[in-house]
């Protein structure tokens, strides 16, 4: 029989053991690919995933809502429809789309003379769409979200003269993604429309596929 | 509590001041900022290049062929400046395959220049984006062999495209508009350097929005030019390079990409143009050539890209697209004397309008396309009275819209495109719209530049492709 002194030794080495077991553990789980089980699937393409409990599972099931450039008519309902002040829908710019006009549609009030800065000039309500001489003949025009109420002025503009670069969607990180999403009841062109939390826009681009990622595929906010 | 009240009293006075002085001091708007001219860190001063350019100095001969007389659309819009094909030759309403047509495609730069055909040749200034030249290339109409290249390096940047001009060309004469607003001036048959100059160096124009737009004109072999610098307009000798004339331009109106075109009224040949500042005619004949006879600044947007549409009796149908709409002018004269005045004035949502393309005058019917802004006929093809742009008697519907692509009235039928390629061909009148055909021919995108129809030959391009369609009906 081992006496209490050995008992109690052998007892602290398994828990030491148990402790280490579990922080590797858990060290490795972390640093797993999120997107990844442990068949190599990508969640797009398991039949398992309507099933599966693992994050990246999750947040492809977790749906969200946002607004398809598409069907979009600019009417000015998602400045006052959302629940949020301002709009948690935001002009995007598509810069892969963009001609970087000094004529802009999208930053000028049509038939305006001087091409400039002026107040007066731009056709943004609340000088959110900020434009920078780049080189002869462009210029470069950027969104500083903290100021777009979402009124879509600039992108009617932007879709009439020019290539359409400039574009609204849900900006998730201020989306409180409402059950009912306010602007979608009223939206007169049904362009909401909800879509997997793991891929939450919808831009327009050039091809027939759309940009996949705002974050990461041309498109830029200041 | 009567010994508190002292101090009460002090510490609401002092609470009040306190108050009153952060009223005074505290200002809500501070975070506000102006928002003024200049903050986009433009560069000052004039934009236009200082780069010297030697106009037709590279020249590379391919092939020869003889001329094959009968097969002409010598310019923009053609021979009469109408946009229509007056040929008897029949054409097809139905392409089917269209891989049966093609007779031939050629690579382009980038752009929306457009060919122009005389005897069997079609020529078109290109942009080489190799050798960064502008290079007008004169190809066979029959089989698109390229025949010879005469080009002069330019820099140019990707800018909505870069080429968008079509050459003028007569029996002797070619004449070329660059990008960059370099005149070129051959001999038609072999391509021989005859004259050049910048407009920008020698006249002060300034490069317009997207490059040059403008297609020049042959009249009489005069150059006829619109520069819109330290002159308005100028006549150039095609046999000499000599200036032969030249209108004032006292109001500093700009470059537009109207093309400068030909009407005739009370006796008097003149030339309209429709600037950047406004429209007016200039005499083109008799003891003034060059005079202004008639100005209007009524219709006066930021940005034109339509040629004036000149109708019957003095009327005149000007547009513009960036929300500028429309204008219906009337010229009056008679013993010299011109006056114009403005029958109709409208926004793009209240008749007819036009972004890119000019309209198609044929039978008292303007024809065309209507902008983006248009409302609930956007882009849709329309028609109505050449004395009423106001009331739209046909519209094409909303399953058949269209884009900033050109049409062209030949045989009886509108040949369409689309931006992205996709030819449509349709009998179009005041009383209906009738698709005939609709056939992709190019699986492109930004084709704008203006088609050409002659000899049952049609020649259409997207940004990148010249594709030439073999479009007679068979017998």
């Amino acid at each position: 029989m081992p006496n209490r002194r050995e008992f109690l030794n052998t007892l602290m080495r398994g828990g030491i053991l148990a402790a280490l077991g579990l922080i590797s553990g858990s060290v490795i789980l972390r640093s797993r690919d999120k997107n990844a089980c442990s068949g190599g699937f990508a969640c797009s393409s398991c039949g398992k995933s309507q099933s599966c409990s693992l994050p990246a599972a999750l947040a492809a099931r977790q749906m969200v809502w946002q607004l398809d450039p598409s069907k979009c008519i600019q009417c000015g309902r998602c400045a006052t429809n959302c629940v949020m002040t301002p709009s948690a829908v935001k002009c995007t710019h598509a810069y892969a789309m963009c001609g970087y006009c000094d004529l802009c549609g999208g930053y000028l009030k049509p038939g305006t003379k001087t091409l400039d800065t002026a107040a007066e000039h731009q056709l943004c309500p609340t000088n959110a769409l900020k434009r920078k001489f780049i080189e002869d003949p462009f210029f470069e025009y950027t969104v500083e979200e903290e100021l777009c109420i979402g009124c879509g002025k600039c992108v009617k503009g932007c879709s009439a003269f020019g290539n359409g670069s400039l574009q609204l969607q849900v900006r998730h990180d201020r989306c409180k993604n409402c059950n009912e999403c306010s602007i979608a009841r009223n939206c007169p062109s049904q362009a909401f429309t909800r879509v997997p939390a793991n891929k939450p826009s919808l831009l327009k681009s050039f091809g027939k596929e759309p940009l996949e990622d705002a974050g990461r595929k041309g498109v830029r906010n200041a | 509590m009567k010994k508190y009240q002292g101090y009460i009293l002090a510490f609401l006075v002092i609470l009040g001041l306190g108050l009153m002085a952060a009223w005074f001091l505290y200002d809500p708007v501070s975070s506000f900022s102006l928002s003024v001219p200049g903050m986009d860190n433009r560069k000052k001063g004039p934009a236009a290049s200082a780069e010297k350019v030697a106009i037709g100095e590279d020249f590379i001969l391919f092939k020869s062929i003889p001329d094959v007389p009968g097969t002409n659309w010598p310019r923009f819009r053609g021979g009469q400046f109408d946009n229509i094909n007056k040929e008897n030759v029949r054409l097809v309403s139905k392409l089917g395959d269209p891989a049966a047509h093609i007779l031939w495609k050629l690579g382009l730069g980038e752009g929306h220049a457009a060919p122009a055909v005389y005897d069997g040749r079609v020529y078109l200034l290109d942009y080489d984006e190799v050798k960064k030249e502008d290079a007008l290339r004169c190809f066979s109409l029959l089989k698109g062999e390229e025949l010879w290249r005469r080009g002069y390096h330019v820099h140019l940047k990707r800018n909505h495209g870069l080429s968008r001009t079509i050459p003028a060309v007569t029996k002797d004469y070619v004449l070329t508009i660059g990008p960059r607003c370099q005149v070129m001036c051959c001999s038609r048959s072999s391509g021989a350097f005859l004259w050049g100059f910048d407009l920008g160096r020698e006249f002060q124009a300034e490069v317009p929005f997207w490059y040059t737009g403008q297609c020049p004109l042959i009249d009489n072999d005069t150059a006829v030019i619109a520069v819109g610098g330290k002159s308005l307009v100028i006549g150039v000798d095609c046999k000499t390079g000599k200036k032969a004339w030249e209108t004032p331009n006292p109001h500093n109106w700009k470059m537009s990409h109207a093309s400068l075109i030909p009407m005739t009224l009370a006796g008097q040949k003149m030339y309209v143009y429709c600037a950047i500042g406004g429209v007016c005619g200039i005499a083109a004949g008799g003891p003034g050539p060059g005079k202004i006879l008639w100005e209007t600044t009524a219709f006066a947007p930021s940005v034109v890209a339509p040629s004036p549409v000149v109708m019957d009796e003095g009327r005149i149908f000007v547009s513009a697209g960036y929300g500028a709409g429309s204008a219906l002018l009337q010229v009056t004269g008679s013993n010299g004397k011109f006056t114009v005045k403005v029958l109709q004035k409208l926004k793009p949502q209240e008749g007819l309008a036009s972004e890119q393309q000019t309209p198609v005058y044929y039978g008292g019917y303007l024809y065309g396309i209507l902008p983006k802004d248009a409302g609930a006929l956007r882009n849709q093809f329309v028609c109505c009275k050449g004395n009423d742009c106001k009331s739209i008697l046909m519209n094409s519907g909303k399953t058949e819209r269209f884009g900033l692509g050109p049409y062209i009235f030949a045989d009886g039928k509108f040949f369409i495109l689309n931006d992205d390629g996709e030819l449509t061909i349709a009998k179009a009148s005041p009383a209906g719209f009738t698709v005939l055909d609709k056939t992709r021919i190019i699986d492109g995108q930004d084709s704008w530049g203006p088609i050409a129809i002659t000899g049952g030959y049609l020649l259409m391009r997207d940004s990148k492709t010249l594709v030439c369609l073999d479009i007679r009906a068979k017998q």
